[in-house]
């Protein structure tokens, strides 16, 4: 009986939604506002003035600098969640030699080990190369933590939080909205607004240095907040 | 209007899937189960608005070498890229409260949690 | 432009809480001091210049993220009042919270300024994605913020408002999305501008999805299921800002959503209208109907919070000129009273430990102080003068004659009625009635930190009904720019 409401429901929801769908400008085409208004402007102007050639990386630093600045504080504000949550009153120290949970096989735990410099290697790659080729802070970022994760599994759990250096752990958390910060504030210095950068092609390398340092900010931030996520949630058993 | 429907039945999917979300999410008990429902219908969502960016025979919005008109609009991406962060924050804080829950409830069944209140 | 003081401050202050944990609430205290400051520069100038923009790194809407501070963003001084008191009452509050174990408390504080940041910020973007940003930023630290206090009910409260608000930003997304598919754009002021060439039927679901999202986050009925128990169990200082400011995040999205679609007098927004002025109506009258039977004190202020919002929604479906200002002036009014009286609330359970009405007779009596801040507080939601309470009340009943509605004049009348039933047992649980236990005579009035919130937001209900004149000057001209696209009202 509730199945048979529930479906009553979602053909309520779901129809006016296809209809609506079937009014929507046609599928890939190149006359659509989203495609002819604002994306073109991004895609003609892009490398001039915002100084990626991956336009994407352009319009989340550059155009839409402060929705991404928002965005690492979103994620920032869900570890402070997890952490206001979840944290155990744990005495500094106590994390012992404990096996972890699941004793991985020998081999799971040879290729991980082996594989995570050259995993990180590539993170690395990624959050630099971000304003040239596909890719950038978030996603570097993002195998850092899963790297993180991988060695959490198979490492003792002393070792695994010897992973995170205890001291700057709590600055490495905050890095991303502290960057941003940052560079927003020197972009309200030398351009007179806020998350100003350089026009023109002269200022070029320090708008690149100041792209970098923003993918910079944001894999370390986003690596230490999932790394910090995860320990949380593991530690608690 | 068959034929509109067709020519824009990736938005189409999109909609499809955001119900089997939200079926997901109101018929099923466990809390993951429901959590996934929501994960789903987010996804659903993001794979719309990448869509409306897609221009026919598009490449990559990366100018490089090599690369030619058309391309396809940079801007859908950068969206979803804040709003898969979003999702993750959301289900990192959800699987956590799900955590406390199990601790101090012994399940993660709705029906039974709601008898327990 | 020191435009950014309010959300970089918040930022920063996760870093520096955590150092060391007494530091925390001063450190929040002193950020939301600065973040005031700033916010007051912004109405001032607001005020005498009028709407006025900031592109955000220089560039241009729509090609960049537009800041725009209008009369509603003044909003932000009642965020910053709120939100200051509000951590000023947490000082001894929060270190008594059981559940909440000692190394989480600066998290807490960290929460608590993003949530107030994220108001903020919803409050003066001109960008519909940034909106969206800002409303998760709210929404997650929202959830969270609930779930602190570690209780079994709490955890239940705060997961089932994340799955619910969850769900609904996402219907924000999706009418984002399909803005976006119409006009190419996601600057509020130039979808409005693209609106009138859009093809009606995506566009009328996209204001649906809005809709309906912004509705959940405000508890409008039938989607205020989850606001009783999130609000009513959270930390006494977190409902205050909950009910008092975040639920009208949700109101704030829906006006912007209004000034978009009538600025583009594309869509006859009289259906919607339609059907908002009943639901508010509903609302108003369940709200305080349950209200009426509740005896766990904050329990009734939830209810009370979803019947309030009724009123405000059921103004802004009116479309009247006084409908409407009566409603802005609500958002802010509403939050000064029941911000007054959750802290009330807060402070009786904190010298008692007692939640519910019978265990909390005779209270009046041993913290006279607070039983009669709490006491004004309800004279206010009633909405009588010369409270805060009353003008706003006036005008959306004065608006529901204006748009020839009065049947919802009716409406309003008939819920203050069940409003002065519920307070009034309030007010008689504290003063009349013998007390129940005969330790509640031996409690202590308030500690300071706690108190002064109380009396000065009690003062300030008092206040601002008699100079209710001026937020009204202020808000009209915003709301006139609102109605004369819409064809009059």
């Amino acid at each position: 009986m509730k199945r048979a409401a529930v479906i009553v429901l979602l053909v309520v929801v779901a129809i006016p939604l296809v209809l609506a769908m079937a009014d929507l400008p046609p599928y890939g085409s190149p006359d659509s506002p989203a495609y002819t208004h604002v994306g073109a402007y991004y895609l003609e102007h892009g490398v001039e003035e915002a100084g990626a050639e991956n336009i994407v990386t352009d319009v989340i630093l550059n155009y839409r600098g402060f929705d991404t600045e928002g965005e690492v504080t979103v994620i920032f504000t869900a570890m402070a969640a997890v952490l206001a949550v979840l944290m155990a009153s744990r005495g500094g120290g106590e994390a012992g030699t404990r096996p972890p949970l699941t004793p991985p096989s020998v081999v799971v735990r040879f290729v991980v080990r082996v594989m995570a410099p050259l995993t990180l290697m590539f993170a690395v790659y990624v959050i630099m190369n971000g304003h040239i080729t596909p890719g950038g802070g978030f996603q570097g970022g993002t195998i850092v933590g899963a790297v993180f994760i991988a060695l959490t599994l198979v490492l003792s759990e002393r070792d695994a939080t010897r992973l995170i250096p205890n001291r700057p752990e709590r600055v490495l958390q905050a890095a991303a909205p502290i960057v941003y910060c940052l560079i927003g504030l020197l972009g309200l210095a030398l351009f007179d607004v806020y998350l100003g950068y350089p026009r023109t092609e002269e200022m070029g390398l320090l708008r690149t240095a100041m792209l970098v340092t923003l993918e910079i900010g944001i894999g370390v931030g986003g690596a230490t907040v999932i790394a910090t996520i995860f320990r949380t949630m593991g530690s608690d058993q | 209007m068959i034929e509109a429907l067709w020519q824009n039945i990736d938005y189409v999917a999109s909609v499809l899937l955001f119900c089997i979300g939200l079926y997901a999410m109101i018929t099923k008990s466990n809390l993951i189960k429901k959590f996934i429902g929501l994960n789903i219908m987010e996804t659903s969502v993001f794979a719309f608005i990448v869509a409306l960016g897609v221009v026919e025979g598009g490449d990559a919005p990366i100018m490089g070498v090599g690369a030619s008109p058309p391309f396809i609009n940079p801007l859908p991406q950068s969206l979803i890229l804040t709003g898969i962060v979003v999702a993750v924050s959301t289900t990192a804080l959800a699987l956590s409260l799900i955590i406390r829950i199990h601790k101090q409830c012994g399940t993660i069944e709705a029906d039974e949690l709601r008898e327990m209140e | 432009m020191v435009v950014l003081a309010p959300l970089v401050g918040a930022v920063l202050t996760p870093i520096v809480a955590r150092r060391d944990r007494r530091v925390a609430p001063w450190w929040a205290l002193g950020v939301m001091s600065v973040t005031s400051v700033a916010a007051v520069a912004l109405m001032v100038r607001v005020a005498q210049e009028g709407p006025f923009s900031y592109y955000m790194s220089g560039w241009v809407p729509p090609i960049g993220i537009e800041f725009r501070f209008d009369e509603v963003s003044a909003f932000i001084g009642v965020v910053c009042l709120v939100g200051w008191l509000a951590v000023l009452y947490s000082f001894r509050y929060i270190e008594w919270l059981r559940g909440l174990e000692k190394p989480r408390i600066p998290y807490y504080y960290t929460l608590l300024l993003l949530n107030l940041a994220g108001i903020i910020g919803i409050s003066i973007t001109g960008d519909l994605f940034n909106l969206f940003v800002f409303l998760e930023i709210v929404s997650l630290s929202g959830y969270a913020l609930v779930a602190v206090s570690g209780e079994r009910i709490a955890d239940m409260a705060a997961f089932k408002y994340l799955l619910i608000g969850a769900v609904s930003s996402l219907l924000v997304l999706l009418g984002i999305g399909l803005v976006y598919a119409l006009t190419g754009s996601l600057n509020m002021a130039d979808v409005s501008a693209r609106l009138a060439d859009a093809p009606a039927r995506p566009l009328a679901v996209a204001i649906g999805a809005f809709t309906v999202g912004f509705m959940v986050k405000a508890a409008i009925f039938p989607l205020h299921i989850w606001l009783p128990d999130a609000h009513a169990i959270a930390p006494s200082p977190v409902s205050a800002v909950l009910s008092g400011l975040v639920v009208k995040v949700g109101i704030i999205g829906m006006l912007r959503i209004y000034q978009i679609v009538y600025g583009s007098g594309a869509v006859d927004m009289n259906g919607l209208n339609q059907v908002l002025m009943w639901l508010g109506a509903i609302s108003i009258v369940m709200g305080a109907f349950f209200a009426v039977f509740q005896d766990d004190i904050k329990m009734m202020l939830a209810y009370s919070t979803i019947s309030n919002i009724g009123y405000i929604v059921m103004g802004l479906g009116l479309a009247s000129s006084f409908g409407v200002i009566g409603a802005s002036i609500h958002v802010f009014n509403h939050a000064l009273i029941k911000a007054t009286l959750f802290f009330g609330a807060g402070a009786l359970i904190f010298r008692t430990g007692k939640r519910t009405l019978s265990e909390l007779a005779g209270v009046g009596r041993s913290m006279p102080l607070t039983a009669a801040a709490m006491s004004i507080g309800a004279i206010s939601i009633v909405g009588i003068p010369p409270t805060a309470g009353f003008l706003c009340k006036w005008y959306i009943a004065l608006g529901a004659v204006q748009a020839e509605q009065p049947f919802f004049a009716f409406a309003l009348v008939f819920g203050a009625l069940f409003i002065f039933i519920y307070y009034i047992r309030m007010v008689n649980a504290f003063y009349f009635r013998p007390p129940v236990d005969p330790e509640i005579l031996a409690v202590k009035e308030a500690p300071a930190s706690m108190l002064v919130p109380i009396l000065v937001l009690a003062a300030l209900c008092l206040i601002m009904g008699v100079l209710g004149r001026l937020p009204l000057t202020f808000i009209e001209p915003a709301v006139t720019r609102l109605l004369s696209t819409a064809g009059g009202g």
